[in-house]
Formats: C-alpha cells, structure tokens, sequence
C-alpha cells in the first residue's frame, strides 16, 4: 500500500449508510468483516486461520477442493495462505493471477481509539486495522472469485487467487516469495494484479486521478561502520569514532541523487503537471524537460512523495555506536536505506555513497538481500487500455496515471509475471492511518472499487 | 581506579629485581598477607568483599587488635559487600584521626582471557601477577600491614582508622564508602585521609621522572542527547531526520573544546613539569599558566590528551542509538555524552556548554541522574604535601612529588565531598602495560616494596604531628 500515502489532503466525507447497500454488497460486507477481525499481526495473529476461513467461503460458493491450495510450512505454521483457481476455458489463453496479502501491521488496542480487530463503520468509514492495507483489495478479490463461480462465469483465462502472508515484514516468512521459488505452478501467470494502485481524492473529496501502480523501486540497505582503538572517557582524543561516522551520515543527509526520469514517472508527471496546475505543475513540465532545473526541482521535490518518485534517496534509519557510556566508542554503525530507482544499480549508488563520504576510514557495506533485483514492466496497453476505458465509465473526466511505487512490494518476488498495482479504491491522501493508528478507508470507495474491479477482471479474463 | 594515574608519559618499568628469597621478615610477612587478599576473589559476579574484611580482621587481631576495634561492617541485605574498619588509638584524643582508605573490590577477570589464573599470585620475573596485584590490593595490603606494624609500636599521636571498602569499581550492588557517609559519618570522623589515586611516573628508559600527590579529581557526569522526529516510511524521506540532527549536534561538540582552567593542584603539576619537560611544551605550559587564553599555548600542550583532560572540563560522546527499524524513518536518536567536569565546574555551566556546542540543531540536553556535585580539590597544606615531600625525599632522593589532579574518579571524590579531605597518596610506579582493569594485571615487587616502605614512613610522619595544617 503505497500510493494511497503519497500526498497530503483531507478528504470530504460523504458518508454512504450501511442501510442503503445492495444485497451483493451486504455479502461482501460480511467477507470483508470476517477477514479485518481476524487478527493477522506477526506476534499474535494468524494468516493461516484468515486463509482457511477465506478458503471455506469460495469452498461453499462451489470451489472444489482440487482448486484451493492451502500453504505453510511446519516452521511458520500460522503463516500460510491461499492459491484458489477458477479455470478458464481457453487453453490458448494464460492465466492471471490476483495478489493480496493477507497480513497486517501490529496494532495496539490502547494506542487505538477503536479495537483494531473489530469492524466499525462510522461516519462513512470502515475503521480497523487492515480495512485499507491490505484486506480491502483481499476481500474484493475473493469476493470476486465467489460471484463469479456462483453466477456461473466461464473466463476464457484462468483466474487464480493468491493470497499471502509476511508483505508486511521484512525477515520473517514472504508468502509470495515462497510460491514463487516453491510452487511457480501455482501462480504461474500472464501478468498479476496487485495493491500499490488506488485512486487519489483533492481537499473536497472528489476524485483526482486514478493510480496503476507500474514497477517500483529497488531497496538496498549500506552499513557505515567506523572502527577506533577506543580508551577510557576520562581522556578524549581528536579521533572518535561516533564523530567521523556522524559527519559521514552529515554528508549523506546533505545529498541529493539526481533528478531521473523512467517512462513510468515521465507520465505520472506529465498527467500530474496538468491536473495540478499552477506552480507546481508548470514546474513538473519545465523538470521534463530538463531535469537538472534547480529552481523546478525545488519546487516539486518539496512533496516528499514527488521527491521521492524523482530519484534514488539514501536515508538514515538505524544508528548504534559505543559499548559504555565511560568508555570511547570502538565501534559506530549506522544503516543507510537506500531506494535505488530503475536504472541505477547497487553498486553505483555504493559508489555514489563512498564519493559523498569521501572517508577512506567510514567502511561501506552493503546488507546482504533475498530480493530480486526490481525491473520496471512495460507500460503494456492490454493492461492499460481496457483499465482506463472501464474507468471511464465508472469514474467519468478522471484521469488515470501510471505510478512507480517508492516503497516496495511483493511484486517483486514474482519474477517474469509483471505486475500491476490496479487503480480502483480511492483512498485518502494522508494515507488513511495504513501502517499508523485507526486506519480507515471510506466505505464508497470500497464499494466502488470493488464494483470497478469485477468488471476490470472480467474484461482481462474474457470468456463469459 | 582510574588508569590514567601513571600513563601520562609512556613507561617501561623501573627494574629493581628482588629475588624472593632475599625478603626481609616484615616483608615475607607483607607479602604472606597481599597473597591472602589478592587470592580472595572479591569480584562482583562471584567474589566475597566481607570475607575479604574478615581475613584482613584476623591479620589484625593476630597483631594484637581487639576485637572493639575491629568492626567488620556488612550493609543490610548486602552480605556478600562488607568492609572492615580498624581503629588504632592515638596516645593524643585531641588530634583529628587520619584514614587509610582502600578497597577490597576488583574489576571481573576471567580465566580463560588471562595467562595465569588471575586469583592466584605467581611471582616470576620480578612481578607479581593477579587481579587486584596493583588495584587496589596492593594498598590495601600496604595498610592493613601498616596497622599491623604500628600496633607493636608505641601509639602514634593520633588515631589511625583504616577503612576497607567494597563496591568502588563500576558494577557494584553498593558503594560501601557512600554506604558510611549515609549511615555512620561518624566512623569516618578524621582531619584527612590516604587515598588511592596518586602514584609515579617513569621516563622512556623506565627510570622513575616524577611522583603525583593527588588532591582532587574531576567529576563524571553523563548527558543524554536526544533529537525526534515523526518519522514515517524510509521510502520517502523528509528533509529532517533525528539521526541528522542528532550528527550535526555530535559534529559541534566534536569541534567544541571547553576553556582552560587552573586550580592550585594543577597550577603546581604543571608550573612542576614545565621544568621536567623543557622545550617548546614547557614554555608553552608555563605561557598557559600566566594566560590561561593562550590558544597557542593551550594547542601545544593539549597535543597530549591526558594534559588536555587535565586542563578544562572534558565532555565526549560514548554510545548512540538511533531508529527502530531498517526500513523506517528514525523517530528517535539519543547519545550518552560523558563529561569529566573540572572540579568547581558546576554542571549547569557544563550543560549550558553543551547546548551551545550543538548548535540549532534541535537536541535536547539533559543530565542524567545522579546528578552530581562538583567540588573543589583538597587543600595542598604544608602538612600532608609537605610531609609527603620531605618523606619521598628520603625514599626516592631526586624525585620530584607533583600535585595531581585525576581525570577519572576513585573513592575520594565522595569522602572528600563528607568533609574528609582525601589524597592519593605517590610510591607506586606502573608500567604502561600494567593490566590494570585489563588482562595479566601485574605489579614489580620491588616497586611495591619500595612504595610499602615509603607510605609506612609516610603514615607515621602523618600520624606523630597533631598540626592540622
């Protein structure tokens, strides 16, 4: 769930009363419900039980047992997950695969104004843990899979299901790694339709744009550590190892990697420059044109998520220096987070670092990483096309935009499927509370969306 | 104890090798005794303080203590952390008493990291091996044995009380000394008392050069440093960030150098080794002294960082932390600055440094508990520097006696601050790779016989004057 954190606004809220829903929709409702309270935190919950209990809905809508294929190893026996299929009748035609993760961010009930693990709708929204990130887009897809199977759908491809655990974690368990190095059978696929997409409302609560989230950047951490004899506090010396390293991570919070470009994000700021307008937006056009305008740069850079789209950043996030506190430290360290953009390498941007340091004595080593290097997918007009014709049906004079994702997802675990952050759920731009407290998404927007994303997939998969 | 006693000028050793066999009786006696307390662990992990106390007791009883005055002292709840307090009784009950204080405690020694078994006592080469050989069983051997001398004499004008403490090196469950001045000052009534914390230098041909008195030593005081921040997701960083406002305010302090100070002990140490020195570095010593803003001066001298320290309140960054996860932005990042306060240097003042020193940064400064008192040095009377020079004059004849000011901290600093001025008595002289604190501790006994034979005179001169200057 990237996007939807991208810009700051409020949104107006148009509150939508459960009483005036659809019956289709008072079905969703209750998927939706049964999956947000079931609690899939890392410390306390449990993906496989949310799985199991989404696996019983598709089983009672007609899956048969041979097409939902449970997962999880004897290690990590809580997080498993899902692959259903419902088979296409094409055999010419590849599958697609639909991706959501099951898992969520820990919540803590007295840090809440409301138990996470329980659904609340309130004021036109749904409050509670994973009501955006990401078991919105969860309970759509299933939701889905079951009205197809029930109304007696016959896609032309395949359409298969996955649902995972651990996107949300860095080291523990990754669900759609584990498919993809363990079972590529499984959720071997066309393409794949994923979160990081989403739709952005303005300051009134109308819709601005529509997101399909196209590739994303590459995440490298880099250890700065400074080594020193050390000695007795008692008696400082020039030469201190918690200095040389803090004016290392200096240097690198004073730099700035250049302005570059990707297909990608060449059109996101060429749709942008237009729907915004103004300064910013004459500045988006003129920074096309020549990335190196300072003054342009300046000007959008000043939206962190802008800045962010615009080229690789380093940031600091971990600092650990010393062994007592009457003792000179030994030994510094301190992590740099860096998002490399598609185009730079790991190693350039290593290099890039040691010449901003430039300290001989500040060692710089990379962590090491399971992640495949991230590869941008086309911007493929089979995907495109049929996303931005149905939207303007449902979402008349709202333009669509591709996106890259800064942060990074499980679609880069699946390597040779490209994958697509489907536009559909608008969300509110100050991130809806997603991975913070008292999330929330509004209760329209879901129900939108997933009227969007019905029909979106239908159209992909063909058949009828 | 603090290392940095005898490194100020790197050092072999004196080499004044005694055979074992050519001891005297009171030394075979001596070192029956150092042999004993050295052999008693008195770590904190799994050593016995009181047991410690207990055996130096039953050295002193042998000698003709009685039992009245030997009171063994166990702090409630704290059986394992006891000390002893031996009262030997002027023949003048108008004369202030003077105390032997010492302690019984050592830093951890594991035997795998040494190369002999560090609670044994192995004599070879000259040295005697064991933790505890220097610090500080070594002068609380030379005081218990000391009392034992004294008590076959006539009685010395005054009062001698010898106090043997635990808990002085860091890690204790009790710092015994605090323990006394909270619940029995008046065990500790005295004019004055003999510390650890003074000792010797010795030149690069490892002939002894000077012998330090210490009157005073700076105070220890920890800061905590702390920036924050809101933080967010390390995807998309925001332009400031606590672990950057936490540098840059590291980076100022780095550049900060806290002005130069004199009191009488380092007036007299330095206006002393300006003569040893000579050179460039004695003048500028001696120009630093008549213009305590002398930068060229104070650059010259301060090359040398325990002459740095000697000069000014120091303060440096120990530990940081910062950030909570690899992939988020920080919302926190602290750091420890430990700084050693010139004594009378009032923390506020340090700390109003300090904030300055980092700049607009953003850190909030804070001192952290205990906060401590920063007093003055001990007065350098007549009576106890003099003494000690007239008695080094006898024992170590050329030697110059130094006043010192330590830069670390012992046991003094709290008994001085009771009203019980406390020196550092000289005598011992430490190789630069002592081991103090550290592995293979090791002291040479002819050093340490030579520095027993000193402080026994040193103690008797101190013990027959009832002058109080």
């Amino acid at each position: 769930m990237t996007f939807k954190a991208l810009l700051l606004a409020a949104l107006v809220a148009a509150p939508a009363t459960a009483q005036t829903i659809r019956p289709d929709q008072a079905a969703f409702r209750e998927l939706y419900k049964e999956l947000v309270e079931t609690n899939t935190t890392l410390s306390s919950g449990s993906c496989t039980a949310a799985a199991a209990k989404m696996g019983a809905r598709l089983k009672a809508a007609g899956f048969s047992d041979a097409d939902i294929s449970y997962y999880a190893t004897s290690e990590k026996p809580k997080e498993g997950g899902l692959v259903a299929v419902l088979h296409g009748n094409d055999h010419n035609a590849k599958p697609m695969l639909l991706l959501a993760h099951l898992d969520v961010v820990e919540a803590k009930r007295e840090d809440w104004t409301r138990d996470p693990f329980t659904l609340v709708e309130e004021g036109g929204y749904f409050y509670a843990r994973g009501t955006a990130d990401d078991k919105a887009q969860a309970a759509i897809w299933t939701d889905a899979l079951i009205r197809f199977k029930q109304s007696g759908y016959k896609p032309a491809r395949s359409i298969k299901l996955a649902l995972t655990c651990g996107e949300e974690t860095t080291f523990a368990f990754n669900g759609a790694q584990w498919l993809a190095q363990n079972r590529p059978d499984l959720i071997s696929a066309e393409f794949a339709l994923n979160e990081g997409g989403g739709g952005m409302l303005d300051a009134t609560g109308r819709p601005v744009l529509l997101a399909m989230q196209v590739g994303e950047k590459d995440v490298q951490n880099y250890w700065l550590e400074v080594t020193n004899p050390g000695g007795h506090s008692s008696r400082p010396v020039p030469e201190n190892a918690i200095y040389r390293l803090s004016a290392a991570v200096s240097k690198v919070g004073a730099h700035e990697f250049p302005v570059t470009f990707t297909p990608t994000t060449r059109a996101f700021f060429g749709g942008m420059s237009t729907i915004l307008g103004g300064q910013t937006g004459a500045a988006m056009t003129a920074l096309l044109a020549n990335p190196n305008d300072a003054a342009a740069n300046a000007i959008v850079s000043k939206d962190a998520a802008f800045h962010s789209m615009l080229r690789t950043t380093c940031v600091a996030t971990l600092l650990d220096a010393g062994h007592a506190n009457n003792a000179l430290p030994q030994r510094a360290r301190a992590n740099i987070n860096c998002r490399i953009i598609p185009g730079e390498t790991k190693a350039s941007v290593q290099a890039e670092l040691a010449r901003v340091i430039n300290d001989p004595k500040v060692s710089i080593t990379p962590e090491a990483t399971m992640r495949p290097v991230a590869t941008e997918p086309t911007l493929d007009p089979k995907i495109v096309g049929p996303a931005k014709a149905l939207a303007a049906k449902y979402f008349p004079g709202v333009p669509m935009l591709p996106v890259m994702s800064t942060g990074a997802t499980d679609a880069i675990f699946l390597t040779g499927i490209p994958t697509y952050g489907v536009p559909g759920v608008f969300g509110d731009m100050d991130g809806n509370g997603a991975h913070g407290l008292n999330e929330r998404i509004r209760v329209k927007s879901v129900y939108e969306g997933r009227d969007y994303l019905y029909d979106l997939v239908k159209i992909y998969a063909g058949g009828k | 104890m603090l290392k940095s006693v005898g490194a100020a000028l790197v050092a072999a050793m004196l080499a004044l090798p005694v055979a074992a066999q050519t001891l005297r009786p009171d030394q075979a006696q001596f070192r029956a005794l150092y042999k004993e307390l050295v052999e008693t662990n008195t770590t904190h992990s799994t050593g016995n303080c009181t047991l410690a106390a207990q055996r130096m007791a039953g050295h002193l009883k042998t000698a003709g203590f009685a039992d009245a005055d030997l009171n063994v002292f166990v702090p409630p709840g704290f059986p394992l952390d006891g000390g002893l307090i031996a009262t030997l009784h002027g023949s003048d009950s108008k004369a202030a008493a003077i105390i032997l204080l010492a302690h019984l405690d050592v830093v951890e020694a594991k035997r795998e990291d040494w190369t002999r078994d560090p609670f044994v006592l192995i004599e070879e080469n000259g040295n005697f091996y064991g933790r505890g050989t220097i610090d500080d069983k070594s002068q609380a051997a030379i005081f218990t044995d000391s009392m034992a001398r004294l008590k076959a004499k006539k009685p010395p004008l005054r009062t001698i009380k010898l106090v043997l403490t635990c808990g002085e090196e860091s890690g204790a469950r009790i710092n015994n000394i605090r323990w006394l001045i909270d619940n029995h000052r008046d065990w500790l009534n005295a004019a004055f008392a003999l510390n650890e914390g003074g000792g010797g230098t010795l030149n690069a041909q490892g002939k002894p050069q000077t012998l330090g008195f210490q009157a005073g030593e700076k105070v220890s005081q920890n800061f905590r440093i702390e920036a924050t921040n809101p933080g967010g997701h390390s995807s998309m960083p925001r332009p400031d960030n606590a672990i950057y406002d936490l540098s840059r305010g590291l980076i100022g302090l780095a550049d900060h150098d806290f002005p130069v100070q004199f009191n009488d002990t380092t007036r007299g140490y330095f206006g002393a080794m300006a003569g040893i020195v000579g050179g460039d570095t004695g003048k500028a010593m001696t120009e630093l002294l008549a213009n305590p803003q002398d930068a060229a001066a104070d650059a010259l001298v301060s090359k040398n960082a325990a002459w740095h320290s000697m000069l000014r309140t120091t303060c440096v960054a120990t530990l940081t932390e910062g950030g909570h996860a690899i992939n988020a932005l920080p919302q926190r990042a602290t750091a420890n600055v430990n700084c050693r306060m010139f004594p009378g240097d009032p923390v506020p003042n340090v700390q109003a440094q300090l904030v300055k020193a980092m700049g607009n940064t953003g850190v909030t400064v804070t001192a952290v508990p205990p906060v401590n008192p920063t007093p003055p040095p001990p007065p350098l009377t007549p009576l106890v520097f003099g003494t000690a020079k007239q008695v080094a004059a006898k024992h170590f004849p050329g030697i110059p006696v130094l006043p010192m000011m330590l830069t670390g901290a012992t046991d003094g600093r709290f008994l001085t601050g009771a009203g019980v001025p406390t020196y550092g008595v000289p005598g011992s002289f430490l190789a630069a790779d002592s081991g103090m604190h550290g592995l293979n501790e090791y002291v040479p006994a002819a050093t340490l016989y030579a520095q027993r034979d000193y402080l026994f005179d040193l103690i008797q001169a101190y013990a027959a004057t009832k002058d109080t200057q």
